[in-house]
């Protein structure tokens, strides 16, 4: 039940944060919050990358329909890849690292607080 | 040991994001980049977008309105020209800025600032050919006049609202890709801008080739192969118009060594070590063309322009409607730059052709033996003026360059920046674009010109580029001016690189504008214009130029014909595909092969077929275009490198002079007899030379791309930054330079615009692009197709209203002040 709440909250305050601050702000919502909530490591991690994951794939998926995919298909000529979604896969599996580690270092942290 | 684990994977998160938002190489700061809330993603526009929009501007000085059509085009209606001034600039920033910015640093040569040392001679060439010293000259010179300072500075103000108003989330994404950011907008960038199009235009020249080719071959031949007017030619003021008699006395041809000998000064030069020169510039080029009401079907004069420029997204041109209580006027502007450069108002029309009149001379400079700050004039020495560039580059210490002005202008080559050619003696440059001059009065003016004394009056501001004018108004006249302004010459000044230390060198008197080439309702009851030469011998002042005819013969084989036009065949004639050089040179090739009586297999007997059997329209689909044209590029260069073994490639006659040299060869002089002689001719060799080689080259395209003419000649529309993402490749379009629809590789007609001027106003356009510069928009690139096709859009002309009927419109700005 944490780990669902963990994500909802990361994607949640995330998606509030990031529209004021630069786009790094998303590590912060994840550190904080795995912080808060004491997970294990592995679970924290899943949380953070899922939570951030989550976030950008909805922002990115309904950007990216009333596009009709236009922006999306040329940027992954761009960057080599076959295919828009495939973009659009790397930006969300990019933005899930960024949660999914700074979650991890807020946990393995906290951890070792309450030994 | 857990806390140390956790710092290790805080430390690692930490390098993660820095790596992600920094651009390394040419990959963007990712991080930065893909966040779907300030990053690319914020360029990806909702495809149904509503602009609608109540918008505060405290500089207003009244309410305001912009409707904006259904490709977006917005038509704007203000109560004052600051107003309406302001307006524009804010919609080229809300639509181009990227555009403009990079267009303005690249006239500047501060593109190194963004890329980095890769661009650093690029930016070297810009500084010390003047571009900036041009730019601040000719601004002087627009803040003197009260209304186009007035219209200046409301342009800038407007772009730098619009700049002022962007958080990092709202950049054009090419910023965020290429990791820089807007800067504030100033008029020295507008008239930068200004200065770009006359490089663009006037910055070719053949000074220094000309003088090389000069050396190198014998008098007879070289002017044989380079006339100064091709015989036959179709001028632009058409032969058999009076001019009146010069005002000024002409000069007399000065005596002493007013030109250096350029080989005897570079004794480097070999065969096997030619100079290497700039390519040239066949692309640029324009048609323009005014029909008189008694030769249209509808008695009302019908004016055409399709200037062909470099062929890029975001589109150099932008659609806009501009009104005011005193000006209603539409057509295409240039982003970068207040007013409309080419289009219509309510009372008259206008189209621009370049003029390629040489406005651009080199002088050789005497370095003083003993002062390396003094040079050689008039038996004196000077010293020179120094103008120090800074030129920034990304992640490097700045590059410092001192250019060195002399009394003809700066020093573009000397030792330190070697000119083309090798020649390493210092050179000088003077040129028209270096002078103050005020060509947006006469945009200003031109926007508000209610008649043709009114349209003399304004363009007679318009100095440089020089431009063929083209005008047609609603009374029925057309007129056509040779306009710009030129120095009253001795015959041959400036046609070779001079002597600068010799005084009677110096440009001296200004040829009043007045006297310009010009004709109002000639006989013929047209006028047009397609880069050809001015005038014919009659005009009494001398000039040269780089005049190319072969469009011009076309267009006006065309009108000269008894027919009565219609608009869709003036489209008809803008879209033109048939080519003079082809129904002139391949009866010739074809006849030759079979006299030649050489064995040929199966496919070539099929391909010389297709050629007899075609019709001489470089068509899109055309396959016997492209054996043609292969056949005619190799002819071309075989020809001449056998002939003139020691001239570089790109300084071989034109290919309409080689053209008439091919057909007296054959024909005599007679076209009409139609019989080509049965001896043999020196040109035989080549032309079966060539044909064995066209016969390998189409092979060869057969097995990978196929040889339709559109596929073989690949017309693109790049975007500016050069990623095949946002560009265009292998349009289906037909043409060449050598066709009125000049569709070349990268170069071609950059707006087509077709306007009646009745009764009513019935005008259509297109241009290769879309009216959004942002390739995340669906209206980045939705005219392409059209343009590809040669179809036209209607052109929403809105009565000159403070009200619109707002349900035919898309969206509305609604301003206040």
């Amino acid at each position: 039940m944490r780990f669902i709440l963990s994500i909802i909250l990361i994607a949640f305050i995330a998606s509030f944060v990031e529209y004021f601050l630069p786009w790094w702000s998303i590590a912060i919502v994840a550190f904080v919050v795995s912080f808060a909530m004491a997970q294990k490591p592995a679970i924290s991690f899943l949380a953070g990358f899922l939570g951030i994951a989550l976030f950008w794939l909805c922002a990115v998926v309904f950007i990216d329909w009333s596009n009709n995919h236009i922006l999306s298909g040329k940027l992954a000529m761009v960057f080599k890849l076959p295919n828009y979604s495939m973009f659009i896969f790397i930006t969300i599996l990019l933005g899930g690292i960024v949660g999914g580690f700074a979650a991890l270092a807020a946990a393995i942290l906290r951890s070792s607080e309450k030994v | 040991m857990r806390r140390i684990y956790g710092v290790v994977i805080l430390i690692v998160t930490i390098s993660i994001i820095y790596l992600l938002d920094n651009k390394i190489g040419d990959i963007p700061a990712l991080g930065r980049f893909l966040d779907p809330v300030n990053g690319c993603w914020a360029s990806a526009e909702t495809v149904n977008r509503d602009f609608t929009a109540e918008i505060r501007f405290p500089e207003l000085k009244n309410d305001a309105s912009v409707w904006f059509d259904d490709r977006i085009v917005p038509h704007v209606r203000a109560e004052n020209d600051h107003d309406l001034f302001y307006i524009e600039g804010y919609l080229h920033a809300f639509f181009r800025l990227w555009q403009m910015d990079m267009e303005t640093r690249a006239a500047a040569g501060r593109v190194s600032e963004i890329i980095g040392n890769k661009t650093l001679n690029y930016d070297r060439g810009q500084r010390r050919k003047g571009m900036v010293y041009g730019a601040e000259n000719s601004l002087n010179a627009i803040e003197k006049d009260p209304r186009t300072k007035m219209m200046m500075d409301a342009y800038t103000e407007g772009i730098n609202h619009y700049i002022t108003s962007l958080k990092f989330r709202d950049f054009p994404f090419e910023y965020k890709l290429m990791g820089f950011a807007p800067e504030k907008w100033t008029n020295l960038k507008a008239s930068l801008l200004l200065k770009y199009m006359a490089d663009d235009l006037t910055g070719y020249t053949e000074d220094i080739p000309l003088t090389y080719l000069r050396d190198v071959l014998p008098k007879e031949q070289f002017l044989l192969l380079f006339p100064e007017k091709i015989t036959g030619s179709s001028p632009v003021i058409p032969t058999g118009t009076i001019f009146d008699a010069a005002t000024l006395a002409i000069p007399q041809v000065p005596d002493g060594a007013i030109f250096p000998k350029f080989e005897a000064e570079n004794k480097k030069i070999s065969k096997n070590n030619l100079p290497v020169f700039a390519e040239k510039q066949d692309g640029i080029g324009s048609n323009n063309w005014a029909v008189g009401p008694g030769k249209t079907q509808n008695e009302a004069a019908i004016l055409c322009n399709d200037p062909h420029l470099m062929l890029n997204l975001p589109s150099l041109w932008f659609e806009i409607q501009l009104q005011t209580p005193d000006r209603n006027v539409y057509g295409a502007s240039l982003p970068g730059a207040p007013g409309i450069i080419i289009g219509f108002n309510d009372s008259i029309s206008w189209g621009l052709t370049n003029n390629y009149r040489d406005v651009k001379d080199f002088y050789s400079i005497k370095q003083a033996e003993t002062d390396k700050n003094k040079y050689w004039f008039a038996g004196k020495q000077l010293a020179y003026e120094k103008r120090i560039e800074k030129i920034s580059m990304k992640g490097m210490p700045d590059f410092l360059d001192t250019v060195n002005y002399t009394i003809h202008g700066p020093v573009m080559y000397d030792d330190h920046f070697t000119a083309p050619g090798n020649y390493n003696k210092p050179l000088a440059m003077c040129w028209m674009a270096h002078n103050s001059t005020n060509e947006l009065l006469a945009i200003y003016l031109l926007n508000k010109a209610k008649n043709y004394n009114e349209y003399v009056d304004a363009i007679l501001n318009f100095q440089c580029p020089a431009q063929n004018m083209v005008y047609a108004d609603r009374l029925g006249n057309v007129a056509i001016w040779g306009q710009g302004q030129f120095v009253n010459k001795w015959k041959e000044q400036g046609k070779y690189i001079m002597n600068g230390a010799d005084s009677t060198t110096l440009w001296k008197e200004l040829i009043p504008m007045r006297e310009n080439p010009h004709v109002l309702n000639p006989e013929r009851g047209f006028v047009s214009s397609a880069n050809q030469c001015v005038t014919d011998s009659s005009y009494p002042y001398w000039y040269n130029g780089y005049f190319i005819e072969l469009r011009a013969w076309r267009i006006n084989e065309i009108l000269n014909s008894n027919k009565k036009f219609t608009i869709d065949d003036m489209f008809k004639l803008q879209n033109d595909t048939h080519s003079l050089l082809a129904e002139c040179t391949v009866g010739i090739f074809t006849n030759v092969i079979e006299h030649l009586k050489i064995p040929l297999n199966n496919v070539e007997e099929n391909y010389l077929k297709q050629l007899k059997e075609w019709d001489k329209e470089l068509g899109a689909e055309s396959k016997a275009a492209s054996i043609y044209q292969i056949w005619w590029y190799h002819f071309y260069n075989d020809k001449w490198n056998a002939t003139l073994k020691r001239v570089p490639e790109n300084l071989f006659p034109l290919p309409e002079r080689t053209m008439q040299l091919l057909v007296s060869e054959y024909y005599g002089n007679n076209l009409e007899t139609e019989t080509l002689k049965t001896e043999k001719y020196a040109d035989d060799d080549v032309i079966l030379k060539s044909f064995k080689e066209t016969m390998d080259s189409i092979q060869k395209l057969e097995k990978t791309i196929g040889i339709q003419w559109y596929m073989v000649k690949n017309t693109t529309v790049k975007h500016l930054s050069r990623l095949d993402a946002f560009s265009y490749q292998h349009l289906k379009i037909g043409g060449w330079s050598n066709t009125v629809n000049a569709a070349k590789g990268d170069h071609g007609p950059s707006w087509r615009m077709v306007v009646e001027m009745g009764k009513d106003i019935n005008a259509y356009g297109v241009y290769p692009g879309g009216q959004s510069g942002n390739p995340g928009s669906k209206y980045y690139d939705d005219f392409l197709q059209n343009w590809v096709e040669g179809k036209y859009y209607k052109l929403q002309f809105l009565p000159n209203n403070k009200e619109q009927n707002n349900n035919s419109f898309k969206s509305c700005w609604t301003l206040h002040p």
